[in-house]
């Protein structure tokens, strides 16, 4: 019996501390700040440089995952994205990959 | 056989050749090519949509100017990702631009609304 309860407290924490699990429903009230750039047909960002922002739907949602954890560590330098990343829990960036990223 | 008769459909078609020219000479999507199987197949995938693992992009379809300065920003480390730097480098900014239109001409699974 109690080894059964360690067991299951073990699983327990393990499956805590995993990736966090991304939850595309849930991006659904996370993605406006996306929308304004990302979903618009051509939409160039204007600073620091003018270019295109890049097509996000359809990427992979492990790599968009870590571009914006590369943003949020300071690792890309683009100011915009930066910032939006900087507000973005780990939980937020896997429901964000999970909505727009394909598996 | 087609029988260009027109003074103005002349005028026309020698601007669209001098146009066409000129943005040839921007970026060669062949030479981007050559560049890119040689370079970036082997992790992005021949047709830059299949990238060997889940946390390498898609390049396909994307825009050319953002992949560009992506490429750029590898090389001065603006962006750091060990890999991204080896492979960016060597590349002169000819063949960037080269790059990116060619990665921007193929088709694949990117696209603009989820």
């Amino acid at each position: 019996m109690i080894t059964r309860l360690i067991a299951a407290s073990v699983l327990a924490a393990a499956s805590s501390i995993a990736f966090a699990q991304g939850d595309a429903s849930a991006a659904k009230a996370k993605v406006a700040m996306c929308v304004g750039c990302h979903e618009i047909p051509g939409y160039k960002a204007s600073f620091p440089t003018v270019y295109s922002v890049p097509k996000i739907s359809g990427q992979s949602a492990k790599y968009l995952e870590s571009a914006l954890v590369a943003y949020r560590k300071g690792d890309r330098s683009h100011p915009t994205m930066r910032a939006i990343a900087g507000s973005l829990s780990d939980q937020d960036i896997a429901d964000i990959a999970a909505y727009y990223g394909s598996k | 056989m087609i029988r260009i008769d027109s003074f103005a459909t002349k005028v026309a078609l020698s601007f669209a050749m001098v146009a066409a020219a000129a943005l040839a000479q921007a970026a060669d999507i062949e030479k981007g090519r050559a560049k890119a199987d040689q370079v970036c197949a082997a992790c992005h995938g021949k047709d830059g949509n299949t990238p060997i693992d889940p946390s390498y992009p898609k390049l396909a379809g994307q825009a050319a100017d953002y992949l560009y300065f992506a490429l750029r920003d590898y090389r001065s480390e603006a962006r750091k990702n060990a890999i991204m730097a080896g492979m960016a480098k060597p590349l002169t900014d000819a063949d960037m631009k080269n790059l990116a239109a060619y990665y921007a001409s193929l088709p694949g699974s990117l696209r603009i609304k989820p």
